[in-house]
């Protein structure tokens, strides 16, 4: 296994990553289930979704770890990318043994109907960036953003300032490497020349 | 080599020789090319030049290298789930799997722990087994009750003959071993590793220890001090996921005891990952330390 400073390094960027950032809030209680449906590739107007997926909804579902968050991904690229957020109608109690359909790669989990009590919310994210999405699903969806905390700013900090060193060291190494790869070829040079004219004389 | 050196001492000499010594510009001329322009100072004479050193002796380790846990940030199991959750949310979570890698601290050489493991909720659900026995017996039900996709005996090789396998294991009982050898199945099935042999124990006499073993269990086997298996799919709960991992650390525990005195072992570490997630070490508790989250958060669809 690899060292343990090295691998906490690592985890550590990666999970303040998915703790703090856009996406990073919590959702009111009467949000029961989110459902996200577009294609595998970037092209019709798929990446904005395809990109909210990959780096908002992860933070989303980290803070909100109740709600299901569903991806349908389909391999028609021509086909809508929307998102649904469902919502309990006030005052409704809703059955908790509801038909709900796990993530699919091969377009098999069809947003589901609303069930008694519920209402819908659509979002269409065709043609759009994320960023842009994720504007409309705040308001839309009345999240309340997470206020990152001292040691997150922190851990963020540490995290981005083990980034750049480790940049300035991959410089430093790449030039050790490079000019004693460039020695190492005027070496063979020499001797082949060397061979050459021994061979002529 | 000889040559090179005789052609560049010989050029080394020259170069001293001159009455009116030009000054060498060594930043054009590489080092290595023209000797003379380093310091000429020989200090070890008769020595030949500089001597080679015998090679360092690399230090041999004995065991696998293992760590200091103090830095380590340790979790628990359901906060470990929470991040995982939220890192594969979207995949299909029959195809994501939560792994462990249990680290043991043992000798590099000498026998390597190695044992089969029933995980209470299996990870593996595609097994379909075929079970091959006489039509019409007591045996065809039994199978039909434990989960056979397809029994049978003239009417499964009918079947097979016509390509139509819907199974991944194959048993037979040993009531329909003739039958079997008479089929000429071998060139359907063998190149399938789907052929009945006692080599195998899928040519059998009591189908349902068979079937029992064949469905749900799994291999675990100990690959540079590291213990690697999955134990579970994403849309477990973390009860699920406690008790798998519960059943095969005790399983673990027990042949890390029963090493042979002379390679001894511990555990050092366990580490839950997924197939797209991070790393967690584990600290062995359940509860999540946020008091806002509780187990029963994790187990919604994914």
């Amino acid at each position: 296994m690899v060292g343990v400073i090295r691998r906490l390094n690592v985890l550590k960027s990666q999970l303040v990553g998915v703790r703090v950032g856009p996406g990073a809030a919590v959702l009111p209680q009467d949000v029961t289930r989110i459902h996200m449906e577009f294609a595998h590739k970037i092209n019709g107007g798929h990446m904005g979704p395809r990109k909210f997926w990959r780096d908002v909804l992860p933070r989303l579902k980290y803070w909100n770890p109740a709600v299901p968050m569903v991806v349908n991904r389909s391999t028609d690229q021509e086909g809508p990318a929307k998102m649904v957020l469902y919502f309990r109608e006030p005052g409704a109690t809703l059955k908790t043994d509801a038909p709900q359909p796990s993530s699919s790669a091969e377009g098999l989990a069809k947003a589901p109907k609303p069930a008694e009590g519920e209402r819908v919310v659509t979002i269409d994210m065709k043609n759009r960036h994320s960023d842009a999405i994720l504007q409309e699903f705040m308001t839309k969806s009345g999240a309340v953003l997470v206020v990152p905390t001292a040691q997150d700013e922190a851990e963020l900090l540490a995290a981005k300032d083990l980034e750049e060193k480790g940049t300035a060291d991959r410089v430093r190494i790449k030039q050790l490497n490079d000019a004693a790869r460039r020695e190492k070829a005027l070496i063979a040079q020499a001797h082949s020349e060397a061979a050459a004219i021994k061979a002529s004389m | 080599m000889a040559s090179l050196n005789q052609c560049l001492a010989s050029l080394a000499r020259l170069n001293m020789s001159a009455p009116a010594r030009p000054a060498i510009s060594s930043s054009t001329i590489p080092k290595f090319l023209l000797p003379s322009a380093a310091p000429l100072a020989r200090y070890a004479s008769g020595g030949g030049g500089m001597r080679k050193r015998p090679a360092k002796k690399k230090k041999v380790y004995k065991t696998f290298r293992s760590y200091d846990m103090a830095p380590m940030e340790q979790f628990s199991l359901c906060d470990a789930m929470r991040y995982i959750r939220a890192v594969e949310v979207g995949q299909p979570p029959a195809s994501v799997k939560y792994e462990v890698a249990i680290k043991i601290r043992t000798h590099k050489s000498g026998p390597v722990i190695r044992n089969r493991i029933r995980l209470p909720f299996p990870v593996k659900t595609d097994t379909r087994i075929g079970v091959i026995c006489p039509e019409d017996s007591p045996l065809m039900v039994e199978a039909q009750h434990l989960g056979a996709v397809a029994v049978g005996q003239e009417s499964l090789f009918e079947s097979i003959r016509q390509g139509n396998i819907p199974f991944n294991k194959l048993i037979c009982h040993v009531d329909s071993q003739d039958a079997l050898k008479k089929a000429n199945l071998g060139k359907i099935l063998g190149p399938k590793g789907l052929m009945p042999s006692a080599k195998t124990k899928t040519l059998t006499t009591d189908i349902k220890a068979t079937v029992q073993e064949l469905i749900g269990a799994d291999e675990y086997r100990e690959r540079d001090g590291v213990v690697r298996m999955a134990v579970g799919q994403l849309g477990f709960t973390p009860k699920m996921l406690s008790d798998n991992v519960k059943t095969m650390m005790n399983l673990l525990k027990q042949d890390v005891n029963n090493a042979e005195e002379t390679h001894p072992k511990t555990i050092d570490e366990v580490v839950l990952s997924s197939t797209h997630g991070p790393g967690f070490s584990l600290d062995g508790t359940f509860d999540p330390r946020d008091g806002k989250i509780k187990a029963e958060d994790l187990q919604s669809a994914m």
